[in-house]
């Protein structure tokens, strides 16, 4: 009973916080699409995946974060060599993120606040997902000059998905020379040998 | 006593295998950024975990998962976590966290009084917030404050000396651990289905990250260090139900902003 209660309070708290917050409003109704017609969608896995990424590549800023991402190798690659990269990057990762979508079993996202992060215009935007036990997620987002917020970051438990692909790449990179076109290919070959888990 | 052997013998190790900083400057970021001196060390060693998880681990958890209905299973995690309470209580008091203390002391009795022993999760359902302070998190709190290199032990997985040594105290403080004592087949029982049940729930988790890591290793010492780091500078925040976050001094706050120019 109290759990209902807490979470009827809960709505109620990011449905208030919403209306004052368009930082807030863009993750919410950026989360709602993806639950409504992702994760709850009865459609096949190849469908979901494509919607999926169309909402990845339009809400996230995949070339800032890309070139986060790779730090010294991206000055040192050729525009072209950036771009492939950029491709295989988001085509792997789109792949294996909605290759998590079983995991789902109806969680609620309740958003506590969004706050400016000092001296850029950038914000950090919080949220829980209700589980047993909550799980801490934090939206990281840039203001575009014409206003629109482009995720650059997703904080889950202290852990960037940034910061871990930089340290992942940089790795897997100085084992192979820093050759980016390496690390191109290996994920373009991930990608293609992919196949979604069964349940 | 085994596993205070190895304790011992990893600080041995790291006492002798410090590899020298890079000179080269990219390097030198890196190696600095990862804190991983023992890199050689631990990549062995993890591959070691691997092939033990590999064989051992996995298959279990597997199996016990099909064996199992889910309601079962949930119960003995459950079980498990409530064992872990007088732990978690010893250490709030280590640093001297009241609320925090209160907090654990009321989940423990009401999930053993009210929950059949720890089976049911009472406690959450009345909303008694969560907190998992470990003797590691106690040393910090006590103002050690770098841990260490990156540190890989054998089947427990990553760490470093500071949480090392730290586990070992956790486990020396377990009261089922010490009522168990003179009784070695019950206490690995105890030991191997601990490990089975925790293994189960993160088949899938880490399963699609090794299946979306492109250095496994890297990957995972990323996430652990970031992962630890925010649990020690925000051991106050809660993990409850109702709560606002508010933290400090994010590592995340790096700059995305490298030479960027703006189109």
């Amino acid at each position: 009973m109290k759990k209902i209660l807490s979470l009827i309070c809960g709505v109620f708290l990011s449905v208030s916080v919403q209306a004052a917050e368009p930082s807030i409003m863009f993750i919410n109704d950026l989360t709602d699409d993806i639950i409504t017609n992702v994760l709850k969608s009865d459609d096949t896995q190849e469908e979901k995946f494509i919607r999926f990424k169309t909402a990845f590549e339009n809400a996230l800023d995949m070339k800032r974060i890309g070139r986060f991402v790779l730090g010294v190798y991206w000055k040192k690659a050729t525009p072209e060599e950036q771009q492939a990269f950029l491709n295989a990057f988001i085509d792997f990762t789109t792949k294996t993120w909605a290759d998590r979508f079983d995991l789902y079993t109806g969680q609620q996202i309740v958003f506590s606040g969004s706050r400016n992060a000092e001296g850029k215009s950038e914000l950090y935007v919080d949220s829980t997902i209700e589980n047993n036990p909550p799980v801490a997620v934090i939206w990281r987002l840039k203001q575009t000059k014409s206003g629109d917020f482009k995720i650059i970051d997703i904080i889950v438990e202290g852990v960037s998905m940034a910061m871990s692909y930089r340290n992942e790449y940089s790795a897997f990179l100085q084992k192979n020379g820093g050759k980016l076109p390496v690390l191109t290919q290996e994920l373009e070959q991930k990608s293609a040998d992919f196949k979604f888990s069964k349940k | 006593m085994k596993k205070y052997v190895f304790i011992v013998s990893a600080c041995v190790t790291l006492l002798a295998g410090c590899a020298c900083p890079p000179k080269d400057p990219e390097a030198l970021r890196v190696y600095q950024e990862t804190n991983d001196p023992l890199e050689p060390f631990n990549r062995g060693m993890f591959a070691f975990n691997m092939a033990v998880d590999n064989v051992v681990l996995e298959p279990v958890a597997k199996g016990y998962r099909a064996v199992t209905p889910e309601i079962a299973r949930t119960g003995i995690k459950n079980f498990f976590k409530n064992l872990k309470q007088p732990v978690y209580f010893a250490n709030a008091v280590f640093q001297l966290e009241g609320k925090q203390a209160l907090s654990i002391a009321g989940r423990f009795f009401t999930n053993t009084l009210f929950g059949f022993f720890g089976f049911a999760d009472t406690a959450s359902e009345i909303d008694i917030p969560v907190y998992e302070p470990d003797f590691g998190q106690t040393l910090y709190v006590w103002g050690i404050k770098n841990g260490g290199p990156y540190l890989v032990l054998p089947v427990l997985g990553p760490s470093n000396p500071r949480d090392a040594i730290g586990w070992g105290a956790d486990s020396l403080m377990a009261p089922l651990d010490w009522a168990l004592k003179g009784e070695p087949v019950l206490l690995y029982s105890k030991f191997a289905v601990e490990s089975f049940s925790k293994r189960e729930g993160a088949l899938e988790f880490l399963d699609s990250l090794e299946k979306g890591s492109t250095d496994f290793y890297a990957t995972m010492r990323s996430m652990y260090r970031q992962n630890r780091k925010n649990k020690l500078e925000n051991s106050n925040v809660i993990i409850g139900y109702d709560q606002v976050v508010k933290k400090k001094d994010y590592e995340f706050d790096f700059s995305m902003d490298e030479e960027f120019e703006e189109e």
